[in-house]
Order: C-alpha cells, then sequence, then structure tokens
C-alpha cells in the first residue's frame, strides 16, 4: 500500500517539476543542464544500490553507463546497417534503445558480478575499475561505433511530445530519475534490501541467518548495471558527438560515487540529495568559472564530507534527530514485506 | 539410540601443509547436549565452519537428518535446519535488534517450503525471540548499544529464528562473568528442552560440565575422546593434552 503511494507520489512530484519548469523555462540551456542533474540522480541512486546497501564499491560506472550509450549508437545505426541487406525497418525510438541499454548494461552487470563478486572490499573495487578499461579498449577498437574517433549522431528532425529535442530528453531522463528512485526505495523497504544491508554488515553471519549471498549480490549489480545503461541510452542524442574519451569520462565514476557519499550512502534520499547539490554546482560554476573546476569541486567536498559527515547529509540528520531524542532509528520498518 | 541427527564421517580439512581435521568422526543423536572441548588451535572451530559450510572440507561426509550435506553452501545448510552462533559476535551494526532477527525469520523460516508468515506473524516472532533473551526492550537499538553478554544473546537469537534442529554454539560464553555465564546456560537449556539438539563448543570447564550429556575432545585435528563427561575428563590422553606430561 504504502510503496503504491509512493509510486503515485514520485510520479506526481516528476510530472509537477516537468509541467513548472516548461511553462517558466523557455531558455533551452536550463533543460541542457537539468537533463545532467537528473541523469547524475539515475546514476548515483543506480550506484548506491550496489554501493550504499550492498557495500560493494563500484568504480566502473563509466563502463556501464558508455554500454548504455553505444549500444543506442549501434541501434541508431541498425537501420541502415540492414538497409545494405535490403531489410528495411524504421528508426528505433528513443524509449525502446533505452530499453535495449538497461538489458546490455543489466546483463554486463550479472556478468561482471558473478565473475568477480568472489572478491570483497577493495579487490572488488579494483575489478570494477578494470571492467571500465577493458570496456573502453573495445569501444575505442570498434569501428562501426565510431572507434576513437568518435560519431555524430544526427538527431530526428522532430521530438515527440512538443517542444524541442533537448525538453524530449529532459523528459526521458525524469521518467528514468523516478523509476530509479521508486526502485531504490522499494528495495530500501522489502526483504531484498534487508538481505542487502545483512550482506553489507557482515557476510557471514549473513549466510548463517540464511541469506543467499551470492544470489542477491548478482541482483544488486544486475539492477544496479540495467539503471547506469539506462541512464546512458540518451546520451548520444544528448552530446550528438559521442567520442570514447567523453562518454567513459572519470567524471561519471567520481561522481557516481560522492554524489551518495555526500547525500547519504543508507537511504534512497541521500543519492537525490547529492545529486541535486553537486549536479547543481557543477553546472553553475560550468557556466560561471570553467568546467574544468567541477572535479575539484566535487573532490574537495567529498574530503570535507568523509572527515566532517562520514554518513552524508542524510546521516547528519538523523543524528540531529537521535541527539534531540526523538527516535533511535530513521524509521520503524514493521512495513517490511514478508 | 535413536536416528542420528547428525553423523561426521572423515572429515579432514588442510590449510595449505598444516591438517587442521584429521578424519573426525562424530555422531549425535537428538536432543542431545554434547560439548566440545579442546585446546586452542585444536580445530573446534575449523570443525563447526566445515560443518555449517563457511569451510570446504577436503575429505568426508557429512549427513544430516539422513541428508547428504556434500557441496550445500552455508545458507541451503542453516534453511535445512542447521544453525550457529559465531565466537565473536557479528551482529549486523546498522540494523536494529528487531531486523537483526527478521533477517533470518524471513530468509529461513519463510523460504522453507510451506510456510509463509505474514508481516505481523514476523514482527511478533522478532519480539518474542528478544523476549525470551531478555532483549525485547531494546527492540529498536542498533547492536552497538549492547553489552557483551547482550551482544552474545542477540547472537543466539539469531541463531534460534532460524528455528533449527541443531545448533552450534560456538564459545558463546567466552569473557563473561560467572553470572553472565549462568544466563547463557538458561538459555541454552531452554531450547534444549524446546527440542534443539545443542553442539557446545566451550573451554569454561565448569559451564561445559554442568551443560553437557556428552563430550567430546579435540587436539591437534583429531578426536581423541567421546563419551560420558565425567569420564571423558579422567581420560589420561585428555589431561595430557590439557597440563601437558
Amino acid at each position: 500500500m504504502r510503496i503504491g503511494l509512493f509510486w503515485i507520489a514520485a510520479a506526481a512530484v516528476g510530472i509537477a517539476v516537468l509541467v513548472l519548469t516548461r511553462v517558466f523555462f523557455t531558455n533551452e540551456y536550463f533543460f541542457f543542464a537539468a537533463y545532467v542533474v537528473l541523469q547524475y540522480i539515475v546514476l548515483s541512486t543506480a550506484w548506491n544500490i550496489l554501493g550504499g546497501y550492498t557495500g560493494y564499491i563500484n568504480f566502473g560506472t563509466g563502463a556501464f553507463f558508455a554500454i548504455g550509450a553505444y549500444s543506442s549508437v549501434v541501434l541508431h545505426k541498425l537501420p541502415a546497417l540492414l538497409k545494405t541487406f535490403d531489410l528495411i525497418i524504421p528508426q528505433i525510438p528513443l524509449p525502446l534503445m533505452i530499453l535495449v541499454g538497461g538489458i546490455v548494461s543489466g546483463i554486463v552487470g550479472l556478468g561482471t558480478g558473478y565473475l568477480s563478486l568472489r572478491l570483497r572490499g577493495v579487490f572488488f573495487a579494483i575489478a570494477t575499475l578494470a571492467l571500465a578499461v577493458v570496456v573502453q579498449t573495445l569501444i575505442v577498437n570498434w569501428d562501426f561505433v565510431g572507434g576513437s574517433r568518435g560519431i555524430y549522431i544526427i538527431r530526428p528532425a522532430k521530438a515527440p511530445l512538443g517542444g524541442g529535442y533537448i525538453q524530449y530528453l529532459y523528459t526521458l531522463m525524469m521518467v528514468l530519475a523516478v523509476i530509479s528512485v521508486g526502485i531504490a526505495r522499494w528495495i530500501e523497504r522489502s526483504r531484498l534490501g534487508l538481505g542487502f544491508a545483512a550482506i553489507r554488515d557482515d557476510e557471514l553471519a549473513a549466510e548463517a541467518g540464511g541469506v543467499p549471498t551470492l544470489r542477491l549480490k548478482l541482483i544488486a549489480t544486475t539492477i544496479s548495471g540495467a539503471l547506469m545503461g539506462m541512464a546512458g541510452a540518451p546520451l548520444p542524442y544528448y552530446v550528438t558527438y559521442l567520442d570514447p574519451a567523453s562518454s567513459f569520462n572519470l567524471a561519471y565514476a567520481v561522481n557516481s560515487v560522492a554524489m551518495p557519499v555526500i547525500g547519504g550512502m543508507t537511504s534512497w534520499v541521500g543519492p537525490i540529495i547529492g545529486a541535486i547539490l553537486l549536479g547543481t554546482i557543477q553546472q553553475l560554476a560550468t557556466v560561471t568559472i570553467s568546467s574544468a573546476l567541477n572535479l575539484l569541486i566535487v573532490g574537495l567536498l567529498l574530503i570535507g564530507f568523509v572527515i566532517i559527515a562520514p554518513n552524508g547529509i542524510v546521516g547528519l540528520v538523523q543524528a540531529r534527530r537521535r541527539a534531540r531524542g526523538e527516535r533511535l532509528q530513521p524509521q520503524p520498518q514493521e512495513a517490511r514485506a514478508a | 539410540m535413536a536416528e542420528p541427527i547428525l553423523e561426521v564421517s572423515g572429515v579432514g580439512k588442510r590449510f595449505g601443509g598444516f591438517v587442521a581435521l584429521e578424519s573426525i568422526d562424530l555422531t549425535i543423536a537428538p536432543g542431545e547436549r554434547l560439548g566440545l572441548i579442546g585446546p586452542n588451535g585444536s580445530g573446534k572451530s575449523t570443525l563447526v565452519n566445515c560443518l555449517c559450510g563457511t569451510l570446504r572440507n577436503e575429505t568426508g561426509r557429512v549427513l544430516f537428518d539422513g541428508h547428504s550435506l556434500d557441496g550445500l553452501i552455508a545458507h541451503e545448510r542453516t534453511r535445512l535446519g542447521l544453525a550457529r552462533s559465531f565466537q565473536l559476535p557479528k551482529p549486523f551494526h546498522s540494523l536494529s535488534l528487531i531486523d537483526n532477527i527478521r533477517v533470518p525469520l524471513l530468509y529461513t523460516v519463510n523460504a522453507r517450503h510451506g510456510r509463509r508468515l505474514s508481516a505481523a506473524e514476523v514482527d511478533a516472532r522478532c519480539q518474542e525471540l528478544l523476549r525470551e533473551v531478555g532483549l525485547a526492550d531494546k527492540a529498536r537499538r542498533l547492536p552497538r548499544d549492547l553489552t557483551q553478554v547482550e551482544m552474545r544473546k542477540l547472537e543466539l537469537a539469531r541463531a534460534v529464528a532460524t528455528e533449527p534442529r541443531l545448533l552450534f554454539a560456538d564459545e558463546a560464553m567466552a569473557g563473561l562473568s560467572p553470572s553472565e555465564i549462568e544466563e547463557i546456560l538458561a538459555v541454552l537449556l531452554r531450547l534444549n528442552e524446546q527440542g534443539i539438539t545443542i553442539v557446545l563448543i566451550e573451554h569454561i570447564m565448569r559451564a561445559v560440565m554442568s551443560f553437557s550429556t556428552r563430550l567430546a575432545v579435540l587436539v591437534a585435528g583429531q578426536k581423541i575422546a567421546d563419551g560420558a563427561p565425567q569420564e571423558v575428563v579422567r581420560n589420561p590422553e585428555v589431561e595430557r593434552a590439557y597440563l601437558g606430561e
């Protein structure tokens, strides 16, 4: 019941923000900037499902993100390719590309998980770094998707839903953000989330309590990877020129770690707060100072938070509540589904 | 003797060149209270780890209630009814006590065939389990707020939540005061009365002697004695292992 209500509320918030921004902002640049912030809500929420809930740090966000982007490139070029074989198919719509990008990245997430989840702690993190390097090497050497030269993507002339194409991309990313936050919150309140937390706290004890740890970790890598891929799928149409250097940019990996850490990793709210805060600061800095400053800002904030508030903004709020003696737990959890 | 609940035959385990367990045979009858003793490093915990699936034994077979445990991973053994508490308590430190208990209930009891507790039933059962070990009023606290003895009780409650038929209590009393030991012993005896077979791994002889109906002794990875507690402690080999030549 409460979960159903949340979905309705989240959708309502998403639609309200969409409508309000479309009414009040006529400048296209606003949508360019807001798209990036929404994209980071998806990425950091996805990262947090594995990193925050299950406790496995993933530095390979860029790989999953780029796999989504490049699967869209393949689908974009598919009609032209098939035409040479006298097969005529229409241009594939972007929502379908997002779905495919999610599936491909999800499968890669599952595979990565299967190969690397016997590694714990820092070794898993190193394996995900390696994944990013491997995938980037593959893309650089794959000529069909542009190789190291990169590839130009021509947007469709007409955007669905009225308005410009960037508004359309913005709308899609808003839908993705609502979906990923909804999934994260559902996981948090379900048996699955409890199992994830048990794994994060102590894997041996989790197994002894009957938690099938390997299976749960695979679920986490798959969901996390799929959402990251979905966030990346519209990227070719956003940038219109896609190359490995930008699609595998270090910023994606750094930001998707930094945002949950700054916002708070134990709750679905944390990544949203972190993404909005950091994403907005970065967009403002890009316009007013320089785009090179972005990672510096992230770095400084990250260091600051790790020292002052290791549990992020959500952690700070919870600590203050505890200090006031309101409640000992962030929320009573009798709503967990049995 | 009734059909054994656990039948261990020829279990061996090496760590590199070190033989931790050498062909252990052990049979446990339903309802028994077995004390498993031995000097530090004699392989007690390794044996428990092998039986519970945390480690893989290289040789030997383990039958639990007639089912072979070979190749089953830890959570599958837990679901069959084999539970353990850890020597060093391993609470889920970010979860409240009630959620600590909820994990095994949702993942073991509700994962077994033919039974599915509702959310309210799970909640009630969690409270009941915490009450049994005297932690009901701390249900919403985090494990870091607990004392050592409370931590051990949480560890036991979490093992009992899986509704086991056989429970390994791995040094559940180490470092506790005499009165606290009595508390834990009382909990274990009550569990045994409820029909749970208990294997107590312990150094504190007074506790072992008052609790066990049978005693098995491991020394350097070998079982050197097995029988009635009073006879076993008088066994010259056991005396030598504990007191030296």
